[in-house]
């Protein structure tokens, strides 16, 4: 607590109209009578899930809770979870307030703002717009063009194809092989794949010149075929996610195609049962759909290495290039993308929130206001901030530098 | 009713005839019809067509827009000295929000017509006039400023939105 004193709380000044045209009555609202009277709304029900997690410390109970359409979690201890459960539209936060006193006997006035501020930086509840880009959208509707923006990202996001009765396909595409790729002779057998792919890139890397020229005439059709075939293979990441999940026993809850933030098209798998088990069982389920692109990316390879100089050696090899790109990308959890090495990280370090956190910081220091005194979560938001700032960088100018190389 | 010299004292403590000389607001007073508000009347609703401003002599007049159903959104209350009315006189737009008498109120009124009389025959006092008049729109500019950004400040205060760490 600071000694500072808070400033004033806003007012403004409404009139009400009475039931005849010229009765009416001024009232003065202030901002703190309105936020008593606020009624927080979770989002869509089959937009979150929650899962109980038993702490390594003191052994407290916990719980996570995930918004299934950004893949953002939250720890949410017993009492959060309390008033997560009453947010339903229907209760103020008076009401809450007074719901809290009476099953815990005490208060603490910086809880539910705190849950508030944590829920909204999460999408959880229903305030704001979802993304960065539809907030800008959204504030500038009276430009033609922004507004035809809007709309066709808000069709798109309509787009969803997806079935919630997938576990039965997930079992018995496990029962038929499936549970072989959770065998250690699968995944020795992958990691040799990955040295012989290796080993054949870097054969190959002398002939790159010779090799990209293979594409033909025509280089941007031929790679937007390359980046069709990887399309599919981004499916097959996620299912053998669902696999993951049946073979630790847990639900496949949905899977399905999107496009994600109304204009990047995927596939999906819903995981968050997951979050029932072991961190052990998380990582593995997280790692495993990463290694399909590390398995194709090297057959992919192989198969260039193997092949004589033409289209269907670029091909391959520019397959393999994207997929082990996508490997990468997937697995390296400094890029401020939250992506299955960003999942592995956070879940490592215990810091559910790593990301939004560590910009939040990040930001408050540039405008010399920093929320948090410096510590261990800290030093770990700074460094997650600056490898993230270089490593995006690098993949920038790195990029850059394949194009004008390929073209010159 | 008052007299034409009667108006023209009261006009003289109104910040838009502060310039004008004695025989020119006696001859301004003139032409000002005079009009009673009792407490609660309307005096137009937003939405309404007119040509007319009006300087309030006596009495509180409440300035509101329509937000909600039944709520409207207190703008401003203007009191003796004070004016209002004049965009639709100049722009010939309906009226932009709603004034209603919160006591009993005694309003001048200028219409378009003796508008232009005045700067037909005077322009120096309508020069004057108008100069004045720029200055309480600059006044109200920074008065709408100030109340868009406590406004805001309510709003995020009232939702507990956070802004700052996003």
């Amino acid at each position: 607590m600071t000694g500072a004193p808070s400033p004033r709380r806003a007012k403004i000044e409404l009139l009400v109209r009475g039931d005849d045209a010229e009765s009416f009555e001024v009232r003065e609202v202030s901002s703190a009578a309105a936020w008593l009277q606020l009624r927080p709304t979770r989002v869509p029900e089959d937009a979150w899930e929650l899962a109980e997690v038993t702490s390594r410390v003191g052994r407290q109970q916990n719980f996570v809770l995930k918004n299934t359409r950004t893949d953002r979690f939250l720890m949410l201890s017993e009492p959060e979870r309390f008033l997560w459960d009453r947010m339903d539209g229907r209760t103020s936060l008076q009401d809450l307030a007074t719901a809290y006193v009476l099953e815990y006997g005490a208060f603490d006035f910086d809880l539910i703002p705190a849950l508030i501020r944590k829920l909204q930086r999460a999408e959880l509840l229903t305030l704001t717009p979802a993304s960065a880009l539809r907030r800008v959208l959204a504030r500038n509707r009276r430009r033609w063009l922004l507004q035809m923006a809007e709309r066709a990202l808000t069709s798109l996001e309509r787009i969803n194809v997806s079935s919630r009765r997938v576990q039965p396909f997930f079992e018995r595409l496990y029962r038929w092989g499936g549970f072989l790729l959770f065998t250690r002779a699968a995944v020795l057998l992958g990691l040799l794949l990955g040295v012989v792919g290796l080993v054949a890139g870097v054969r190959l890397w002398p002939e790159a010149d010779d090799i990209a020229r293979g594409l033909g005439a025509n280089p941007v059709k031929a790679i937007l075929v390359v980046k069709v075939f990887f399309f599919v293979t981004v499916a097959l990441h996620q299912i053998v996610h669902g696999l993951a999940l049946v073979h630790y026993g847990r639900r496949v809850r949905e899977f399905g195609f999107t496009f994600l933030h109304g204009f990047v098209p995927t596939f999906y798998v819903d995981v968050t049962d997951i979050f029932m088990v072991s961190r052990r069982a998380r990582i593995v389920t997280a790692l495993s759909g990463t290694l399909v692109h590390l398995v194709l990316g090297a057959l992919w390879f192989v198969l260039a290495a193997r092949l004589p100089g033409g289209f269907a050696q670029a091909f391959c090899a520019t397959s393999g290039m994207i997929q082990w790109q996508a490997f990468v990308i997937a697995l390296y959890p400094f890029c401020f993308i939250e992506m299955d090495g960003y999942h592995v990280l956070v879940d490592l370090l215990g810091l559910p929130t790593l990301k939004s956190d560590a910009l939040a910081y990040v930001g408050s220091l540039f405008r010399a206001a920093p929320v948090v005194p410096w510590g261990r979560e800290a030093g770990l938001w700074i460094g997650y901030v600056a490898v993230s700032a270089v490593s995006v960088a690098a993949f920038v100018a790195f990029n850059v530098w394949v194009i004008v190389h390929a073209t010159t | 009713m008052s007299s034409p010299a009667e108006t023209a004292v009261f006009l003289k403590t109104v910040r838009l005839f502060k310039e004008f000389d004695p025989p020119e607001l006696l001859a301004f007073a003139s032409r000002l019809r005079e009009r009673a508000l009792k407490k609660g009347q309307v005096l137009f609703r937003e939405g309404d067509g007119g040509q007319e401003m009006f300087v309030v002599r006596e009495g509180t007049a409440l300035i509101s827009k329509a937000v909600t159903g039944r709520v409207e959104k207190v703008l401003g209350r203007e009191g003796s000295g004070d004016f209002f009315g004049e965009m639709s006189l100049f722009d010939r737009a309906p009226r932009s929000a709603t004034v209603q008498a919160e006591t009993d109120v005694e309003l001048l009124v200028l219409d378009r017509d003796n508008l232009n009389l005045l700067i037909e025959v005077n322009p120096r006092a309508a020069a004057a006039f108008f100069h004045a008049l720029v200055h309480v729109f600059i006044d109200r500019l920074r008065a709408s400023g100030n109340l868009v950004a406590e406004v805001t400040r309510w709003g995020l205060e009232a939702t507990g939105l956070d802004v700052e760490s996003r």
